[in-house]
């Protein structure tokens, strides 16, 4: 008897960790069949599973995303033309993976918010392709609902659709001082202030790119831009 | 019942400065160290994110070297106190072997803690270095990685005593590591499946614990925080692979 006594207890106490375990945990994650790798790394997201690294796998995708969108898209032997070498200096190029790129970060992490923002101010604001932005932003709603920073973004593809360049910079601004804004909206929004002629808050967030982005390509042409308001500002609106 | 924690205590300190004196445990954390700063590379390649980056890498980075220790620890300790013949010398006294057992398993699980804690330590020295504070959560992150570790260490104990080498507990250890990530996608499945394959799968959730449930890290910002579910079923698993192990270990002749 005592020594059933022993497996039984075990048993019993294995059962109540897998008991309070199924009625506890409920996955924040899309289910398996969300998951569709867009280029060669499904070994990567098996990693990212089996050890519970969703999110570090994550980041390698969104490297792996950031590496495709600064990749000019010239085959061997094409020449591009002046036209082209202006769009790609913007990344508006063509890129037809990318929604299907920044879909499958927030497949794997669907918490990145910086990714999604990323992403769809690229789709939105850069490529000129507003309804895979509004996609993808649908997407990170679905696991994030409450996130406002996805509402004001949606928001503003609504105005640039309407081509309300004032709006479209009102619905960003809120988002500018969050710690998940990417850089790229930042010089988007200091971009539209600067169309709309405001140029004080535009030469606002170019200092604040200056002063925080580590991208440097972003920091140089926030320093140039600076350097131009300087000339035009009066001195106590100046930021530099 | 006090003489038997005080025996637990003995046997546990003395498994925790085994472990702290073996050659092993400050290779893993020069290990650790070096290859945190190699996660340097990968934060420079994120531009923006380097702080996020760092962070994911570091906190994977611990929680993989932890666990390779705990599992060669666990699956070793015995095999070899049998060879050396220590574990005779400790049971010709009056040690019970549920309190020998306790100790053993508690001794490993400080040493997975004072590794986490240092690898921690070097982890936030170098995003400082780098310029950042302690990301959000990064307690919980830490604590979630010690109750898996202690989950799979106590269940390394119960299989290194019936497997037959070293080697087989690492990979039925590791194999259950894996499968306890897995849980939710077999839980998808068994959902979207029918007949005897959901059958199968349903039965494997209740036998696989749910490593997900204290994989912290991977949440974000106020969701990490481990709920009092997760500590409960951390000790339900660990007392179950314990049981089990004491059971095992009281049938051997020594």
């Amino acid at each position: 008897m005592t020594r059933l006594a022993l497996p039984a207890a075990a048993l019993l106490a294995w059962s109540a960790g897998a008991v309070v375990s199924y009625g506890y945990y409920h996955s924040p994650f899309p289910p398996p069949s969300e998951i569709r790798t867009p280029a060669a790394g499904a070994a990567g997201d098996m990693f990212a599973l089996a050890f519970g690294a969703r999110r570090l796998f994550a980041d390698v995708w969104f490297i792996r995303l950031m590496q495709y969108y600064g990749t000019p898209e010239l085959q061997e032997g094409e020449t591009e033309s002046s036209e082209e070498a202006h769009e790609r200096i913007n990344s508006a190029g063509r890129y037809p993976d990318f929604l299907a790129r920044a879909r499958h970060v927030l497949e794997i992490d669907p918490g990145f918010v910086m990714a999604a923002l990323y992403g769809t101010g690229s789709l939105a604001f850069n490529m000129g392709r507003p309804a895979e932005a509004q996609e993808l932003l649908e997407y990170a709603l679905k696991y994030s609902p409450r996130e406002w920073k996805y509402l004001n973004v949606l928001a503003a593809i609504g105005y640039s659709k309407a081509e309300d360049p004032a709006a479209v910079a009102g619905a960003i601004t809120p988002i500018l001082k969050d710690p998940d804004c990417p850089v790229m909206l930042k010089q988007q929004a200091a971009f539209l202030n600067k169309k709309i002629g405001n140029y004080a808050a535009a030469a606002a967030i170019y200092a604040d790119i200056a002063s925080t982005s580590r991208d440097m390509a972003y920091v140089r042409n926030a320093e140039r831009e600076l350097q131009k308001f300087s000339k035009v500002l009066p001195a106590g609106q100046r930021r530099d | 019942m006090k003489k038997i924690f005080s025996l637990t205590g003995a046997v546990a300190f003395n498994s925790f400065m085994e472990s702290v004196r073996n050659r092993f445990f400050t290779l893993f954390a020069v290990f650790a160290f070096a290859a945190i700063y190699a996660s340097v590379l990968a934060g420079v390649m994120a531009v923006d994110q380097e702080a996020r980056v760092l962070t994911d890498f570091g906190l994977a980075l611990m929680e993989l070297v932890a666990l390779a220790y705990a599992l060669f620890s666990a699956s070793s300790v015995l095999l070899r106190e049998a060879e050396t013949k220590t574990i005779y010398l400790v049971f010709s006294r009056p040690v019970p072997r549920s309190a020998y057992l306790a100790g053993k398993l508690a001794g490993s699980l400080m040493t997975s803690a004072l590794m986490l804690a240092v690898m921690g330590l070097m982890h936030l020295l170098l995003l400082k270095f780098r310029g950042f504070g302690v990301p959000p959560g990064y307690a919980w992150a830490l604590s979630g990685s010690l109750l898996k570790l202690a989950v799979i260490t106590s269940f390394a104990f119960f299989v290194s005593l019936f497997s037959t080498s070293a080697v087989s507990t690492l990979v039925i250890s590791g194999v259950f590591w894996t499968a306890g990530h897995f849980v939710t996608e077999t839980r998808f499945l068994a959902e979207s499946s029918g007949g005897a394959v959901a059958a199968a799968l349903k039965a494997a959730i209740w036998i696989i614990p749910n490593l997900q449930l204290f994989n912290a890290r991977d949440a974000a910002g106020a969701s990490c925080a481990l709920g009092p579910a997760a500590f409960f079923s951390a000790a339900a698993w660990v007392a179950g692979s314990y049981l089990a192990a004491v059971w095992l270990i009281s049938g051997k002749e020594f």
